[in-house]
């Protein structure tokens, strides 16, 4: 009896993990934790050298590959 | 200008290229110039499935090299002349791929034709990235099963991201089908019913698909099935293709059993 309980549920079961799965996935997908913190600390390291007048950081995903792209806007006043 | 469509899935095996195949013809039936090109470099299967493998001469990476001319690669259809193929090349890989090419070669094609259609390559990586580069709109197929519509929505993320629409302030236009549908297993709550992957994916749906067994028989005779009027799926083509082309055709639940008594009766001759 319980165990055709559960199967006549399994698609509610699908439905709630990929509601979860599917709301991590997109919230991982450009961001990362300590991003801030990071970003303060190339702005310093740059800093030393030259000018810079903003900074910006993406994580990309792209199928097994990922990788983190950098963009430094420099203060070339 | 034509427009164009890349058919795309993220999972592979949920039926994209079938779905190329019936909808390329359904939209010819209907009176559209249309062009169908397959984008699965290396692992070309379109052709198969169109029943025109043993026509391919030139592909379309030769034409995006100008080794030939568009027209010399494009193969006509026996089943509609409204119809037209391009197919991917088999020996080379995805890397040949490139994006100016690609933009003059869809350029080039819509000049020609109503609709576009570009079969993508399952996966989310650079093929499949090229495929959806320069496309106006974007079909997702899914199936109702948790690992397709996930591996849909990482396939959604990169087409918001990366296509030159995005990238140009636009919007890539999304529709939805949703394919092999057992109306039998959403009933007894086994499988998930299209509610559910809507409210999850949150894109218009253009279309439900029944699973069907006549599409293994047609795809081993390489006559796409919306050719056969009797068939569920073919129908169900046939209405997503109308609706491609601006028809107003109500969506069929297909998720409902349909044990009327001439399906009864028919069961009994079966």
């Amino acid at each position: 009896m319980f165990s055709f309980f559960n199967k006549k549920s399994s698609a509610k079961t699908a439905k709630d993990r990929l509601t979860i799965a599917i709301m991590s996935d997109r919230q991982n997908a450009n961001s990362f934790p300590n991003m801030d913190a990071m970003k303060a600390e190339i702005i310093e390291v740059v800093k030393k050298y030259m000018g810079v007048k903003a900074i910006d950081i993406k994580r990309e995903v792209n199928g097994d590959m990922e990788a983190l792209s950098i963009d430094v806007q420099l203060d070339n006043k | 200008m034509g427009i164009i469509i890349a058919v795309i899935s993220g999972k592979g095996g949920v039926g994209k290229t079938t779905t190329t195949a019936n909808i390329g013809l359904g939209i010819a039936l209907n009176g559209k110039k249309c062009v169908v090109v397959d984008f699965d470099i290396g692992q070309r299967n379109l052709d198969m499935i169109l029943g025109l493998e043993n026509r391919v001469v030139y592909d379309m990476v030769q034409v995006m090299d100008g080794e030939v001319k568009l027209k010399q690669a494009l193969i006509k259809s026996k089943m509609s002349d409204n119809l037209q193929f391009l197919a991917a090349s088999q020996t080379k890989d995805k890397s040949v791929l490139d994006s100016q090419k690609i933009l003059n070669l869809v350029t080039e094609l819509s000049k020609e034709f109503d609709f576009v259609i570009l079969d993508a390559p399952a996966g989310i990586e650079t093929g499949y990235e090229h495929t959806i580069e320069f496309a106006d709109r974007a079909i997702i197929v899914v199936n109702p099963e948790v690992s397709s519509i996930r591996d849909a929505d990482r396939a959604i993320g990169i087409l918001d991201s990366k296509s030159q629409k995005v990238k140009d302030g636009g919007e890539v236009m999304k529709y939805l089908i949703i394919n092999r549908i057992d109306a039998k297993m959403v009933q007894s709550g086994e499988m998930l019913a299209s509610e559910d992957i809507l409210a999850i994916l949150s894109i218009p749906l253009i279309g439900k698909i029944p699973e069907d067994k006549g599409i293994i028989d047609a795809s081993n005779q390489g006559k796409p099935i919306i050719l056969d009027n009797s068939s569920l799926a073919g129908k169900a083509y046939s209405r997503i293709s109308a609706r491609l082309c601006g028809q107003e055709v109500p969506l069929e639940n297909v998720e409902v059993l349909k044990s009327g008594l001439m399906s009864k009766i028919k069961g009994i001759f079966k």
